[in-house]
Order: structure tokens, then sequence, then C-alpha cells
């Protein structure tokens, strides 16, 4: 009947993946933020799916997993916000070419 | 009468109230100090008077006994040291002498130092601040009762010889015709001299003290010559000596400093370069008499000590006594300063007195010590009138004739002559005192050293063979026939012939507060002597021969009048008298002296005093001084000082080689070492800082990854 | 008595340092004004406390106690007794005396000179007051710093200040560093820094070696400062390059610092090895003495002449103190001896300290008038200067031990003692007096008063463009020696005020050796 625990976790390590993928490789400082807001949505997914399969008397995961949405929401605002102001004075949103903290 | 004691501690109040007035206040007002010297010396002496007339109602039980009054002054460890005053007859009979003869020389002195007179001299008011301490200090010590308070006022008088010797010894541009450059040389001289030598015999009175106080736990005189006292004295061994006499000794030392006698006398005479009326007040009335009063105040000391030891402490007063008769004697016949004269006359003097002591007999002494006081004092007022008007002399001949002598020297007697015709006050009460002195029936000094000679005639004959006394007695004799030598030749060369100087021929009677007191004096030295006489009795003797009776080893008795020392001592005075004076009285500038074409070159080694003041200045100063230079230059130049400084040198090189040690080995190579590892490897490693984040962020992923399969492996 | 004198008398001085510290630089008078007025707080509360000490009590009084450093087991514990307390006032005059006299004579850097003048002081009273070992050790380092920098930046340029000032920093550090650890010695046996009960515990007694050693230790640090022969080289450096106030006070109550250690500390810790080292401490107390003279008697400048008489009569004061050593009996007539004999050293500090620091007012006056203190240079002044002349051979004469004067006192006490007791050395001791009278007329009053006044030397050394005040001892210098003057007369006629205070002390002190 129920989809097995396992495969709750396979599709939040797939997401992850590729997630962490979309961060090292994107040039674009968006895409970078758009990954990591991949990541955090497997790690809600492990989260929740644990609540479900092991404490499901107990609200915890959920309770995490809404914090988890909130803080990635303020984070895409002041991801956001950063790159803007890094836009508004390098004219570029290229990750490599913003290394002002280069030796 | 006895509350009249009560008055004794402020006879020598009085001028010491009168010295710290004139100091603090009064000193620019000098008819008003010189009034408040002499009006404080003068209730001084009304009331020691007082003291005295209290002493002679209160019979012998106050003679003897006498009165004292106890002040606690210095707490000592479970004790307290008390201080005080006390009356007996001794003290008594001082308290006659001292403030009468302080008052004739104060009254004089306001003529000598020319009151009112245009050339007054401009110390006049410190002048009589000086004398007003020396007279209380001299007056302290005859009243005191223990021998601290006698040591203050001793020592207090040495400083007022050393302020009054040593009075002209400074000046201003504007001072040239009082005094010149080498009066002010010599006068500083004096006082130091004057000074330094008393100081070693006080250190050596001082010792004494502190040893009696230590031995004895009492500095009162009283109770020191308790017999049980004295006898603990004998028995303790001190320096191989019984402490008697060792202290006894000591304290000799003291007054042989004071009273001028050999070895130390040799300050005496270059105090003559003080003004004359203290010259008369060191040696008449005070400072000198200190010296013969304490060792007749100590005497039971002494004769204990003799008993004991079969010698020292009595028979050394004797013998110095009679060196410093015969010495003083002979060298007083050369000389030619007419102070000088009296100053080596006075040393004589002083050692008649001390062989008086030295045969035990406290009268004797005692009784010479006042008589001393006022023939001397008459003789060297009398001097002091002499120059005084030789010094008027040559400036009326300096006037008169518009040429000034630079190099006069008013105390030349070979520049006088003459003079009886025109000072004749002085020249009568001068001829007064030269009698006293040379002891010519009856003028004072004839009773009173006929006693000591009477006394070491009488103790030769007991004895029969040739023994001290009779040396003493001998000396004595002898000396008695060198003084009369040298005062017939004073008088001769001062009063008779012709004026050998302008100054002399201009010479002329000193003003009446001069001669008054001369004149006074002069009744004294004639009548003194009659309160010992022994036709009479010999009241001195009763009145206070008996103060030492109670220490239980002095005995006084009177000796009888002797017949043929008198007359073997009057006929050498007489002779000698009439020989000076018939040798100088026609003595003419220029001529070789009578004396030395007698005597030679012994008249030479009289002149230069035996040279005993080379031979100290050889033996004792030029070590001294050579000592101290030495002992500074191995304090500062060749051994304490280099050798601390060599300390800190070493410590300067060690240091230097802790410090190149420090900046190359701990601070180049550690310190700086360490710092250049982490500079290179910093260098080395900041390439991995590539700025990128997401660098950054692989490594942080590979990292995980690789902990991860660490941990999954393990 | 609850009222904390003591602490009162030692911190008002430190108050105001901090207070002239805080002074704009540039207002001078107000910066004298305030180191003067801060000065007498402590004298007139040490002659109160000296007139409420009961006189004829021996003991320790004005205690206060604290815990102060508990895992040192130090106590801030201060009291006075009779050996003190004329110690405390010697000091608290002398300073106000000298701020007062350099409120005239001082032109450069006067902020820093008031402001360490003041710590200076409050160093000096600790150590006399202190009862604890380590706050004895901490004042007595205290007073250090203040002198150095007195004598490097404010002596005469001629005379090496800077050497000087080192050469007595590091003489004073060698002793403190050795006395240190003969305390810390002391503290291991006795397990307290109290210093009034450690004699009763009989200190080290287990260990002789140890104790000797402790006891020579503690011994150089007290005779460096007293100083006595052969450590005495720093004096007359440091007297003599000091300025005037400096010198007053370093031989005025610095030397005595040494001197009452000697007597709070060494006697009581060591009664047995002082007494078994008496004899060679003796002969260093009368070499001082003699040496000392002989060598004052070499010199042509007129302040290292005094400081080198400091030397001899420091000497009186060893020789006091052996006296008092060099039996242990308790018993009359020998308690007595020792007793009078201590009470002469005591006395002769407080002498010392009165007439040695007058004289060096004294030669400020003249320096301060020809900047030289050459003695050839001067001559006749007596006619010039009287009062000057009076105020001078008054002193000179206090210093030689004339009788009527303050000197003669201790002297006669001194040697009272010592020819009971080791009269050996008093036969020979007595020669530095007649030194002493050689010195000082032959050098001081001989060439500086009397003989001929010449005009023209004078004016080669005297600049009148650079003295504002009276030829003659001006109105402030007079007002400066007249306290000293006081002391020494009462002390030399009537003693008994200072020495009844001191006699009860020493006399329970030697009582409880």
């Amino acid at each position: 009947m129920a989809i097995p625990l396992s495969w709750w976790l396979t599709v939040a390590a797939a997401l992850f993946a590729i997630g962490l993928y979309g961060v090292l490789s994107r040039r674009n400082a968006i895409g970078v933020l758009l990954g990591i807001e991949l990541m955090l949505n497997a790690a809600n997914i492990n989260l929740v799916a644990f609540w479900r399969f092991i404490t499901p008397q107990a609200l915890t995961g959920q309770v995490f997993a809404i914090f988890v949405i909130g803080i990635a929401a303020a984070e895409a605002a002041a991801g956001l916000a950063i790159i803007i102001s890094a836009y508004r004075r390098r004219r570029t949103v290229v990750v490599d070419e913003l290394d002002t903290m280069r030796w | 009468m006895d509350f009249l004691f009560s008055f004794t501690p402020l006879i020598p109040l009085f001028p010491l109230l009168a010295f710290a007035v004139i100091v603090l206040f009064t000193y620019r007002y000098n008819r008003l100090s010189s009034d408040i010297a002499i009006g404080s010396i003068a209730l001084s002496t009304v009331l020691a008077w007082a003291v005295l007339l209290a002493t002679l109602l209160g019979g012998e039980h106050i003679q003897v006994e006498g009165w004292q009054l106890r002040v606690p002054w210095l707490p000592a460890g479970t004790t307290v040291l008390d201080l005080g005053f006390a009356v007996d007859g001794f003290t008594a009979a001082m308290l006659f002498m001292v403030p009468f003869v302080c008052l004739m020389i104060f009254i004089y002195s306001q003529g000598y130092m020319k009151l009112g007179q245009p050339d007054q001299d401009p110390r006049y008011a410190r002048f009589f601040a000086y004398i007003s301490l020396f007279a209380a200090g001299m007056l302290g010590l005859v009243v005191a009762r223990d021998l601290v308070l006698l040591f203050v006022s001793w020592e207090i008088m040495g400083l007022c010889s050393y302020l009054l010797i040593g009075f002209w010894s400074f000046r201003k541009a504007d001072d040239e015709h009082h005094i010149d450059e080498a009066q002010v040389i010599r006068a500083r001289k004096a006082a130091l001299k004057a000074f330094i030598t008393t100081r070693i015999g006080d250190v050596l009175l001082f010792s004494g003290i502190a040893l009696l106080y230590s031995y004895t736990g009492t500095v009162t005189l009283r109770e020191i010559f308790r017999p049980e006292t004295l006898e603990t004295l004998q028995t303790i061994s001190l320096l191989g000596m019984p402490a008697v006499t060792v202290i006894a000794l000591l304290v000799f030392g003291g007054a042989v400093g004071k009273s001028a006698q050999f070895p130390l006398h040799v300050w005496l005479p270059d105090a003559m370069e003080g003004p004359t009326p203290v010259s008369a007040l060191i040696h008449a009335a005070t400072m000198v008499a200190a010296g013969v009063y304490l060792v007749a105040r100590m005497l039971p000391l002494f004769i204990a000590g003799f008993e004991v030891a079969d010698a020292p402490a009595l028979h050394w007063v004797a013998i110095v006594g009679a060196i410093t008769a015969l010495l003083g004697a002979t060298i007083g016949l050369a000389q030619d300063d007419i102070k000088r004269v009296l100053a080596y006359s006075t040393i004589s003097q002083l050692g008649y007195m001390m062989m008086g002591l030295g045969l035990g007999s406290l009268v004797a002494g005692i009784f010479h010590l006042l008589t001393h006081a006022f023939f001397k004092a008459l003789l060297f007022l009398g001097a002091g009138s002499v120059i005084h008007g030789v010094e008027h002399g040559h400036h009326v001949a300096a006037h008169a004739d518009h040429v000034h002598t630079e190099h006069f020297n008013p105390n030349d007697m070979k520049a006088m002559g003459g003079l009886r015709h025109r000072m004749p006050y002085t020249f009568v009460a001068y001829l007064a005192g030269t009698l006293a002195l040379v002891g010519i029936v009856p003028f004072a000094g004839f009773w009173s050293k006929d006693e000591i000679l009477a006394e070491a005639f009488h103790l030769w004959r007991a004895d029969g063979a040739l023994n001290l006394p009779f040396w003493v007695w001998l000396a004595g004799t002898l000396g008695a026939f060198f003084t009369a030598l040298y005062m017939g030749r004073q008088l001769g060369l001062v009063f008779w012939g012709e004026p050998r100087h302008t100054a002399a021929r201009h010479a002329h009677e000193s003003p009446s507060s001069m001669t008054i007191p001369l004149i006074v004096l002069a009744l004294f030295a004639l009548l003194f002597g009659f309160v010992n006489a022994p036709f009479l009795g010999s009241p001195l003797h009763h009145f206070m021969g008996g103060v030492h009776e109670a220490s239980e080893v002095v005995h006084a008795e009177a000796v009888p009048f002797n017949f043929t020392v008198a007359a073997i001592s009057t006929v050498l005075a007489v002779a000698g008298l009439l020989l000076g004076w018939l040798l100088y009285r026609n003595y003419r500038p220029g001529q070789v002296e009578p004396f030395q074409v007698v005597l030679g070159p012994v008249f030479t080694l009289l002149r230069n005093k035996y040279y005993i003041d080379e031979l100290y200045q050889q033996v004792i100063i030029r070590p001294v001084v050579w000592l101290s230079n030495f002992c500074f230059n191995i304090d500062d130049r060749w051994i304490i000082d280099p050798f601390v400084d060599l300390v800190g040198a070493a410590g300067r090189v060690a240091s230097d080689i802790v410090r190149v040690l420090d900046s190359v080995v701990v601070d180049r190579w550690f310190v700086e070492g360490t710092a250049q590892l982490f500079n290179a490897a910093g260098r080395g490693l900041r390439y991995s800082e590539t700025g990128r984040v997401q660098n950054y962020l692989l490594v942080v992923a590979v990292t995980i990854l690789l902990l991860l399969g660490l941990y999954l492996y393990f | 008595m609850n009222f904390p004198f003591l602490t009162l008398i030692t911190f008002i001085p430190l108050l105001g340092a901090v207070v002239v510290a805080l002074i704009p630089g540039r207002r001078e008078r107000e910066i004298k004004l305030v180191a003067v007025l801060f000065s007498v707080p402590s004298l007139v509360l040490s002659l109160i406390a000296w007139l409420l000490y009961a006189q004829n009590a021996g003991e320790i009084k004005f205690l206060e106690e604290a815990t102060w450093i508990p895992t040192l087991n130090a106590y801030y514990r201060v009291g006075v007794d009779g050996i003190s307390l004329p110690l405390v006032f010697l000091t608290t005059l002398l300073t106000t005396l000298s701020l007062f006299y350099s409120s005239y004579t001082i032109k450069k850097r006067v902020k820093e000179f008031f402001a360490l003048f003041l710590l200076l002081e409050t160093g000096m009273i600790g150590v006399f007051v202190a009862l604890d070992l380590v706050l004895f050790y901490i004042f007595w380092e205290v007073g250090l710093v203040p002198m150095f920098l007195l004598i490097g930046i404010w002596g005469q340029p001629q005379d090496r200040p800077q050497y000087s000032a080192i050469k007595f920093f590091l003489y004073t550090l060698v002793g403190s560093v050795a006395m240190l650890l003969a305390f810390i010695a002391i503290y291991m046996t006795t397990g307290t820094w109290n210093i009034l009960q450690i004699p009763g515990l009989k200190p080290l007694a287990g260990n002789p070696g140890l104790a000797i050693a402790a006891f020579w230790a503690i011994f150089l640090a007290f005779a460096i400062k007293v100083p006595s022969w052969p450590f005495h080289t720093w004096l007359p450096d440091a007297h003599t390059a000091a300025p005037t106030a400096g010198s007053v006070v370093l031989a005025g109550v610095l030397l005595k610092l040494g001197g009452y250690g000697m007597i709070r500390i060494l006697l009581p810790f060591f009664p047995d090895l002082f007494k078994q080292f008496a004899p060679w401490i003796g002969v260093l107390a009368l070499i001082s003495m003699i040496y000392g003279a002989l060598v004052s008697m070499a010199q042509w400048d007129l302040k290292r002449l005094i400081a080198y008489s400091s030397v001899s009569h420091m000497g009186f004061f060893m020789l006091g103190l052996v006296a008092a050593a060099a039996s242990l009996e308790v018993a009359n007539p020998v308690l007595t001896s020792r007793a009078i004999a201590l009470n002469g050293a005591v006395l002769q500090m407080f002498n010392h300290g009165i007439i040695t620091g007058g004289l060096f007012f004294l030669v400020g006056v003249i320096y301060e008038r020809t900047h030289t203190r050459d003695l050839k240079a001067f001559g006749g002044l007596s006619a010039k200067m009287p009062v000057y002349y009076g105020v001078m051979l008054t002193t000179a004469l206090a210093s030689l031990g004339l009788p009527g004067l303050a000197g003669f006192i201790s002297e006669f006490m001194v040697f009272r003692g010592a020819f009971a007791l080791i009269p050996t050395y008093a036969i020979i001791g007595v020669v530095a007096i007649v030194l002493g009278a050689a010195y000082i007329l032959w050098k001081i009053v001989q060439h500086v008063f009397l003989g001929e006044f010449s005009e023209e030397r004078w004016q080669e050394i005297f600049n009148p463009a650079h003295w504002h005040f009276s030829l003659d001892m001006a109105r402030f210098e007079v007002i400066t020696m007249a306290p000293l003057l006081f002391f020494m007369v009462l002390v030399g006629i009537y003693p008994a005020p200072v020495l009844n205070v001191i006699n009860a002390a020493t006399t329970a002190l030697l009582a409880m050796l």
C-alpha cells in the first residue's frame, strides 16, 4: 500500500545531488541560489519522511520542515538582495567574476 | 638666710639671657646691648655675693655639706639622670671672684671697644653677647652639681673662646682701619687652634665622665665622692690600672687642655689675637680657671687613685704643673708682645696651681687661682689700656705727621717706653699687678704662691729624701725667679726709658670706664691675699677646706707659715725684678737684647717657644691631614669607589655579552625565525584562497564525502 | 584608639601626589600650594600622635590591622612605638619643610617634582609604621623610585646625576633583594610576616647556617642604607647630585630607614647572632666614624663634606646599637647601660636628621645664590651674611656635638653606653669627636665664613640677576630653618620630651629580647 521509506530517501538524495550539482556548476548566482533551494527541499523530504515512518505521534519532523521552508524563504530573499547589490556594483551575476576575496 | 640659695640657678641664667636677648633682638643697638650685658653680670654678682653671704652665715654645715637642687633631666633605662645646682664653701669662694672679675672686665670693655667713639668697633654688640655667654658658661660650671652640667658649661666656654679669639677673623672692606688683613688670618688660625686643642682635652674629659657614669651610675659629684663609691672604683680594673686612676687621668686631660698645661698649652698664647678684655676673661676669671677648678673639684678622685696605685694620677698633676710652670716662665723671658708675655705668665701660674693641687692641697691651689684671677685680670686690662693708649697715640701721630706707618704693632713692647708719665693710673695699677704676680709682701700673690711652695717644702721635709715635693718646690722657686725676671723686663720696656716710637710718645691715659676697673682690681691685688693669710688664721681654709671631707681621702690642714720658704722666694723675686728692670729700663731700639747676650742660643730657643708649635705641625697636624687625604683617595680614587664602579662595569660587560646572545640567538633565531616560518607558509598557502565561492563549496563537499567515506570505511 | 592615625599619616601624601598629578602642569603656583598643604596634615597628625602616645608606655600603639593578601598571609598591619614615632615625626617635618623650601627653588618640571616628593613621603612613613614584613618591604621599595627620579632629573648637571641616581638605586636594590630572600626564609620557619610575633618564634632557630646567612643578608640591606663603611660610596654621590630638598630627605630620613630596620628587625629577630657578631659590626661602626670624619676633612666640596660627615655620624648610631646588642643581660645596671646606648642610637638618628637636614638646607642657601659649593670660592661671608653665619654656626656646632645643642646628648648617651659595655671601642671612637670639630670648624666655618671677604671673587660667583630674594638668608629660608633650630636647642637643653618616648620603647624592647 505504502511507498517504503527508502524510496522517499532515494528521491530526496537525488534531489540533493541535483541541487549540489547546480550549486557547484552554475555560473549564474541565481542558479546557485536555486540549487541551494533544491538541497533544502531534499532535506525537507527527508524530515517529513522520517517523521511519517519513525515518530508519527510527535510533530517534530513537520515543524522542522516548516522552519526550514521559512528559513529558505528568508535565505532566498537575503541571497537575492546580495546578488542584486553585487550586480549593481559589479554589473555581473557570474559567480566566477565575484572573486574579491581572492588572495 | 637659706632662701638665698634658691637664687643660685639664676646666677648663670642672667648672662645667658643677656646673650639671647642681644643676639636675637638688640644686636643693632650698641649701647643698649652692652648695658644689658653689664646689668646682667652685675645682677649675677649681687646674687652670687648673696649666696656667698648665706654660705658664710650658714656655718660649717653649709660650707661642707652644701646646698643643692635637682632637676630630672635625662631618662635612662629604668633610671633618670638628674641635673642640678649645688653650692658649698668652695663654690661660694669661686662665686666671690668670678662674677665680680667679669663685671670689671665688662665695664672696662665698654671703654675698650670705644663705645660712642667714631671708630667704635662694628661688632660691638656681638662682642658683649659673646662675653655674656662666656660668663654664663663659667658661672654654670661653678654652680654645677653634676659633671654633665659642668661639661656643658665647660664646652660653652670653649665655644665662646673660639668665637672671641676669632673675633677679628673676618671683615668687610670698610672695616679696614680696625683690623688689617694679617690680623684676620692670625685670628682665624688662633681661634681654630684654641678650639681644637682644648677639644682634645675635652674629649678626654668626656670619656672620663662617661666612664664614671658607667661605673658609678651617677654623675653627681658628691655621690661619686662617697667613700664606698671611691672604693668600688679602686677595685675595678681598667686597662691594667684601677678605674679610678684612669678616670682621674682622663679628667686631668680635660684640665690640661682647658688650663693650657704642657703639652696642650700651645693655644693660649695664640689666643692673644682676641680683643684684650677677652684675654683678661680667658686668663683670669673663666676659661683657664675652669681646668684648675675641675681638678680641685675632683681631687678626691685623684687622691683615691693615688692611694691605691701608689702613684699616677696625683703625681702627674704635680709633675705636669711643675713642667708647665717652668716652661711658661722661661718662654715669657723672650717674648716681645706685651700680651704674650702675660699669656706665658698665665701658663706658668696655672702650673703653680696644678702643683698645689698635685700635692693634695685643695686650698693652696684654689687660693692661688683666686688671687691670680684678680691680678692677672688687672695685668691684662692694664696691658689693654697700654695698647689702647699706644694705638690712640699712633692715630694722633699719623694725623699730625700725615704719615701712615703701615706695619705698626701696638702690642710690641719694643715700640713703647716711658709710659709711666703718660699713663699714670695705668702704671700704678700695672705695678700693683706686677708686684702681686711676682709675689712681694703684702700683695696677694705672695700669700698664695708662698702657700704652694710651703706645702711642697713641708712635704719634702716630712719625708726627707729628694722626693717629688722637693722637685716641685725647686721648680716653683726657680719659676718665681723667672717670673720676676720677665716682669722686670716688661716693666722696664713699657714704662721706663724713652719712648721708642712716635705712637708711644703720643700715648695718653685711657678713659675712666677703663681706669676705674683697673684701680678696683689693683686694690684686690693688694689686699685679697689676706683672706688666707696665716697670721689671720687662714680663713679660707676654714671656709672651704672641708668640702672634700666626706670622701674620707682628702684632709685639709693649713700648712704653717714657713719663714725659710717665704724668704727664699721673696729674695729671688726681688732680685729677678730688679735685674730685669735694670737690664731693660734703658733699652734702645735695635739694640741686642741683654738676655740674648747672656743666654745666647738658649734665648733663640725660648723665643721660638721650644719649637713646640713646629713640632706639632710636623708630628700631628701634617700626618692627620695626610691621613685624611689618604683615606679620601682610598675611598674615591683607589679602592672602594673604583671597586664599586668595577662591579658596575663588570655588570655592564656581562650585560653586553647577554645582549649579544639575546639579540642573535634568542631574538634573531628563535623569535624571528618562528615568525619567518609562518610567514613563508602563509605565502605558499594563500593560493588556495581563490575567492570563488564554488571552489570553497566543492572543498566542503569533497571533505564531507571523504570524512563520510572514512567513517564508513572504519 | 579607633581613629586611623597611621593610615592617614601615611596615605594623605599619596592622595596629595594624585591631586598634584591632576592639576595642569603650567599652574605652578597651585601645584606648589597644594603639595605643601597636603603634607601638613601628616605633620600635624604625627605631632598629635606623639603627644597622645602615653609617655611611659613602651608598647606599640595606634595599631591597625586588616587582611590584605590572604594567599600570601600578608596583612595590612601598622603601628608605632617610641622608636618609630620620633622618626615618623622627623619624616613629616622634613618633608613639609622640604616642600616649602622647594616651592621657592624648584623651577623645572614642577608638577612631577612635587608629586614624586609626596609619593616619597608615603614610602618613607610606611617603612616606619609597617609591622608586617611584606608591607615593610613594599614601602621600602616604594621610596626608592621617587628618590631615584629626584636625583636623576633635578640633580645638578655637573654632578653626574644619572650616574649617582643609578648607583643609589642599584646599591639599595642589591640589599633589598638579599633582605627579601631572608624574609622569605624567616616566613618559611615561622609562618607569619608579623614583625611583632617573629621574635618570640625564634626564626631559623633550627638552622644556624641559614640563620647566619639571613642575618648578614638583612644586615647588608640596612648597612647599605645607613650607610656603614664600606657600603657608603653611593652616599656622597647621591647627596651631592640631589637637589637641596632631595639631599635633606636623603640624609634626614632615608638613612634612618636602615637604622630603624636594624633596631626593629635585625636586633629583635636575631639577638643572639647580633651579640655574636657585635665585635665585627662594632669595627665597621668605628671605621665609619673615624674614616668618615677623615675623608670629610679632605673635601673641598661643601655638600660632599657634609655627606661624608653623615657616614661618620651614622657610625655613632651603629656604635650605640652595637653597645646595646653586645650583652643580653636584662638586670640593672647592665640594662640601664644598654638602654642608654640604644636611646643614644635612636636619638642620634633623630638628631642627625634635624642637624644634617639643616646643614643641607644651608648648603642650598649658598648654592642657590652662587651656584658653587667649592669651599675655596668663599671666605669672609660672615660679614656679608651675618644671619646665615649665625644659623650655620649653630647648626654646625650642633653637628660637632657641642653641649647645649642636640648632637651632644646623643653622642654622650652613645658613649655612656659604649664605655660601660664595649670600652675598647669607645676609647677608639672618641677620636672621631675631635676630628668632627676639626672638619667642621676648619673646613666649613673657616673657609666659608671667616677670613677676608673679597668683593671681586663674590662678583664672579654671585649674579644678582638670578637671585630675587635678599642676599642674607631670605625669609623663606629662615622659616625653613627655624623649626630645625628649635629642635636642636630643645633637645640639647631639655631632651626629656623626646627621650621619654624613646626610652620607654627601647627599655621594653631590650627587656623582651
